[in-house]
Formats: structure tokens, C-alpha cells, sequence
């Protein structure tokens, strides 16, 4: 059974098309002042500090300051450059920005666009897509950043779960299958044989534990009764980027800031060994996929 | 042939060997570590013409701690090297050091610029690297609060060596970086966290290298160079695919530091 319409598009991309780890680059698009003034009128923010080059020469900036939200439409315009899912797209679902550096006219913006996560719905023909986004100068500067899902049309109904998980951080399956695999580690099973407590898992919002008694995974889940003795948590891009990447760089990431540790820091240090097992063992079910 | 020595330094005995005929080379090795770490530069460079001195820097390896405990001030290490310099009588010596050793290299040479040869700093920056690191270290001085410690210091260690170096040397670092007296490693890394000798640089005027990998997280390359400015006519060089332990990480390390030897020797021949 098909699920897409058949004038979609031969270069547009299916739910199924989209993997965890893929990484779009747009076209670059230079900021015009035509633009910055239409886009004032568009938006009705017609600030002094964006329309009135005289005041704006007063300021900080000294030129007139583009919109920060400008920066986050041309991302909807960039995607569109790249006609991926011209066809296929069905809806925004949420957008989570930061605007880290002003942006100006004249400048050149790309965008790095990292797919984090791909959840087929409940009803099975259509897919959640997870997307990080870096807003950046012509000159490498990063001046916006954030994260955005979006509803896409699946080329073939399917059931929610029949999907691989390997690539679904912290989701339900994906937690099975590592403690699968962690229960056939014997160095695992050494590094926990005294831990008696729940290593906590999180990749963005999506958390997971991890119950363990004397080296073993007593039970993989999204909640243990106590909760965890500890939680390492990253957001999707990072956990994207380790499970993904040429080499475990788990370390430099934490020296960076990348990884945070909530509940028992102690366990959390003690269980380094365990840890490593556990990208490792993350890093082993991901590249089966790739 | 190695020959080895006790030397009664600063009211501790220290351990160092010393092997080949020539300009002395002195060479210190990294946090919590030992001179071990130049256990082939010790053969390899000796045999190219070099009287090469591999001290183990009090309470690390077979030196003896420290009279008052173990040290956190750089400076500190930087005074017992000089004075190892005197007991041995080495003229002109040549110093080359990597990690906390590297700095040292600096900051001997902001001391004693008119008595070396030249320097030779791997993984080295004048800044104090990041404010703040120290008050988890001083936490973790205490044994009861930094678990793990063997294997974090061997996971740490085989992230930061270098991409180009083969993976059984790699475990090799890696396993002999676990003998250490954590208190002494968090001590010298309390030391690399807290020791600042930016204003002294341009007293530096013997011939120097700054050396680094660019697979080597510790240091922020833009500060490596910024030192690098600071002191006249040095030269930075970077390492492809190498991380912060050159000297064990370069495959025939002992050639290549003859050859930056001989360009330092070249450019103090220079009219400076």
C-alpha cells in the first residue's frame, strides 16, 4: 500500500528517504536592504534599530540591524532551495532557536542542516523529522542555531515500530537492543559487577534507563521505580555526532561541555569503564545501519 | 649504554638517566607521568650526538616526593630543573619538554634565556588554560571523591592521542599513563590549570619551537601561537594527526628532534 500521492516529485524525500546522521548544505543567500525593509513590512517590526540607517548609525552596531527572525524564515527558504520535500512535506511542528550573533546586510548566509531523529507516527504513513540547524556567516561565524521538527509523508504505510532503531537515540528499541548487547559484554558485566543502581540516558527529551544489579541489566526502560542513580544527557546533535562519528570521542566532548551528568556524580565517575562500553556498544548497533 | 643516577636535589633524591656525548638535552615529560616517556628519544637522540638527561620530576617515577608534599606551583618545578642544571654542570643545555614539561621548557627560559641552547616546548601555552579547572581538582585530591581514576586516565589518554598514530601504540601510551600517584598528577595538573607566564615571554631570547598536534584538545591552537609571537624568532610548528604526547606518539621521534635541534642550533649562529 502506498501512501504518497503520485505526482510527488522523483527528487523529493520520503519519511524513509531521511536517515539520522544525514547533513544538508544550502545555497548561500546574500541579505539584501530591499529584503531587510520588505521584511520589515512583513513582519510590522519596523524598529528604528532595523529601518532608520541614521539611528541605527548611533547604536552598538552601527548599521542597521537585520531582524533575528529573518535569520530563521530563510531557513524555510533555504529548505526550499534545496527542493528535498517540495512534495513530501505535511507541517512545522516546532522550532527551538537561539540567536547567538547579529546578522547584517550584505552578508551571506548557509545553513548546516543535521538530521537527529526519525519517528514514523502511530497511524504509520507519515514521519516525525528531527532537524538541527546551524545559521552561518560567509566567514564560518555561527550566528543563529536551533533545532526543528517536521511532518513528512511516508512512501509506505507501516506499523510505528517496524522501523531500525539502532539510529533512535534513547527510544524504546534502541534501549533493548543495547542492553542486549551490554548482557553479552563481559567487560560490561565486570565494570557493573559492584554497581547496584539505574544508568540514566537522554538524547534531547527523549530519556531512557538502564537498571543494573551486579552486572547485569535487570531492565531496559524509559523509567525505573527510583529513578537513576545518574543521567548523562546530550542534546539529539551530539548523540548524533558520537554514535556517528570516525572515532569515540566521548572525552573531548565532555571537556567541551557538550555532555551534562545530573544525580550522583560519584557513580557517574565510577562507572566511566561502563560508560565507554555503552557508546561503544551504541557506535557498533549505529554502524550496522550506515 | 643508559646510565643512571640519584641526585640529592632540594632535600629529595631525584632519579634521572643520561646517555650519549654532546650538547645536552634535557628533557621532562608530562603531568603525573615520568621520564619513561623518553625511554627512546633516550637511545634514539643519544645516538645522533646528544648527551641527552631524562630527570623524573620529584614524586614521579623513581624520584622522591617532594619535601613538603607534592608540588602545584610550575614555577617550583622550573626552580629544581635549574638546579639540576648546576649539580650536573650542563653547558648550554638544550631543553625540550611536553605537556606541564613544555611549559616548564618556558619558563625556564624566561630564568636562565643566556645559559640554554634552546627550547623545544611540545603541547605547551603561556596562559593558564582555563580558570575555574582547578576547583574540581582540588576536589579530586581527595581519593574518596575521584573514582575510576586509572581508567579515566586511560580513556583520556587514548582520545588524545593523534588520529596518524597506529592503534597498538595508541594502547601502549595509553596503559603505561595508568602508573601514576593521582595526588602528584592532580597536583601538576593544578600546576598547568593555575601557572600563567605571559609577561615573562619576552624574556625569552634563546632559539625556541613551539610545538603541537592538532589532535591535541588540551591546547587551544590560537593561544599556542600567540605564544609563539611573544617570543622573538620562535617558530610554531603544527603536527598532523598527532595529539599531546609527540614524543610518544611520532613514529622515529628521536630523527625528527634532531632535526628541529639543528634548525635551532642554525638560527643562534644567526646574528640576532
Amino acid at each position: 500500500m502506498t501512501a504518497a500521492p503520485s505526482t510527488v516529485e522523483a527528487g523529493d524525500m520520503f519519511f524513509e528517504d531521511f536517515r539520522v546522521g544525514q547533513v544538508f548544505h544550502s545555497p548561500p543567500h546574500v541579505i539584501t536592504e530591499e529584503a531587510l525593509l520588505q521584511f520589515a513590512e512583513v513582519s510590522g517590526d519596523k524598529a528604528p534599530l532595523h529601518v532608520d540607517a541614521d539611528y541605527a548609525a548611533g547604536t552598538q552596531f552601527g548599521q542597521r540591524l537585520v531582524h533575528g527572525p529573518y535569520g530563521l524564515a530563510r531557513f524555510f527558504g533555504a529548505l526550499h532551495d534545496l527542493h528535498i520535500v517540495d512534495q513530501t512535506v505535511i507541517g512545522l511542528l516546532d522550532t527551538n532557536w537561539r540567536y547567538l550573533k547579529p546578522a547584517f546586510v550584505g552578508d551571506s548566509l548557509t545553513f548546516d542542516i543535521t538530521i537527529t531523529r526519525c519517528r514514523r507516527t502511530s497511524a504509520g504513513d507519515q514521519g516525525v523529522v528531527n532537524r538541527h540547524v546551524l545559521l552561518k556567516r560567509e566567514d564560518g561565524t555561527v550566528l543563529q542555531e536551533g533545532t526543528t521538527a517536521f511532518l513528512v509523508m511516508a512512501r509506505n504505510s507501516a506499523e510505528p515500530g517496524s522501523d531500525p532503531a539502532a539510529l533512535d537515540f534513547c527510544g524504546p528499541q534502541w534501549t533493548k537492543d543495547l542492553a542486549a548487547r551490554l548482557d553479552g559484554d563481559a567487560e560490561f558485566g565486570a565494570a557493573t559487577r559492584s554497581f547496584d543502581g539505574t544508568i540514566g540516558l537522554q538524547a534531547g527529551t527523549v530519556a531512557t534507563s538502564l537498571r543494573i544489579y551486579k552486572g547485569k541489566v535487570l531492565e531496559a526502560a524509559a523509567k525505573s521505580l527510583l529513578g537513576p542513580t545518574f543521567t548523562v544527557q546530550a542534546s539529539e546533535l551530539v548523540w548524533t555526532q558520537l554514535m556517528t562519528g570516525s572515532r569515540n570521542d566521548f572525552i573531548p566532548r565532555t571537556l567541551r561541555g557538550e555532555f551534562s551528568v545530573v544525580g550522583s556524580g560519584y557513580d557517574y565517575l565510577r562507572l566511566t569503564k561502563a560508560l565507554m562500553r555503552i557508546w561503544e556498544s551504541g557506535r557498533e548497533m549505529a554502524g550496522e545501519m550506515l | 649504554m643508559i646510565e643512571a643516577q640519584y641526585v640529592d636535589l632540594s632535600d629529595s633524591l631525584a632519579y634521572v638517566e643520561a646517555a650519549g656525548e654532546g650538547r645536552a638535552v634535557l628533557c621532562l615529560h608530562t603531568a603525573g607521568q615520568s621520564g619513561v616517556q623518553w625511554r627512546h628519544t633516550l637511545s634514539g637522540l643519544s645516538a645522533l650526538g646528544y648527551r641527552v638527561i631524562v630527570p623524573d620530576l620529584p614524586g614521579h617515577g623513581r624520584s622522591e616526593p617532594a619535601a613538603g608534599g607534592p608540588i602545584r606551583d610550575l614555577g617550583r618545578y622550573a626552580e629544581w630543573c635549574i638546579e639540576l642544571i648546576d649539580e650536573l654542570g650542563l653547558d648550554r643545555p638544550y631543553v625540550m619538554g611536553c605537556s606541564i614539561g613544555g611549559k616548564l621548557s618556558l619558563d625556564i627560559a624566561t630564568r636562565i634565556p643566556d645559559r640554554l641552547s634552546g627550547v623545544v616546548a611540545m603541547a605547551a601555552q603561556a596562559e593558564a588554560p582555563s580558570p575555574g579547572g582547578v576547583a574540581g581538582l582540588e576536589r579530586g585530591l581527595e581519593d574518596a571523591s575521584s573514582p575510576s581514576r586509572t581508567d579515566r586516565t586511560y580513556y583520556g589518554t587514548l582520545a588524545v592521542c593523534g588520529r596518524r598514530v597506529p592503534p597498538e601504540r595508541v594502547e601502549m601510551i595509553s596503559a603505561m599513563h595508568r602508573r601514576e600517584d593521582p595526588v602528584v598528577t592532580t597536583s601538576d595538573l593544578i600546576g598547568w590549570f593555575s601557572h600563567d607566564i605571559r609577561d615573562r615571554l619576552e624574556r625569552i631570547t634563546c632559539p625556541t619551537y613551539l610545538v603541537v598536534g592538532d589532535d591535541d584538545f588540551w591546547l587551544d591552537l590560537d593561544k599556542v601561537r600567540w605564544t609563539g609571537r611573544q617570543i622573538k624568532g620562535s617558530q610554531t610548528l603544527v603536527l598532523e594527526g598527532i595529539g599531546h604526547y609527540p614524543m610518544e606518539e611520532v613514529a622515529g621521534f628521536p630523527a625528527v628532534a634532531h632535526e628541529w635541534l639543528t634548525a635551532l642550533a642554525a638560527d643562534a649562529a644567526r646574528p640576532r
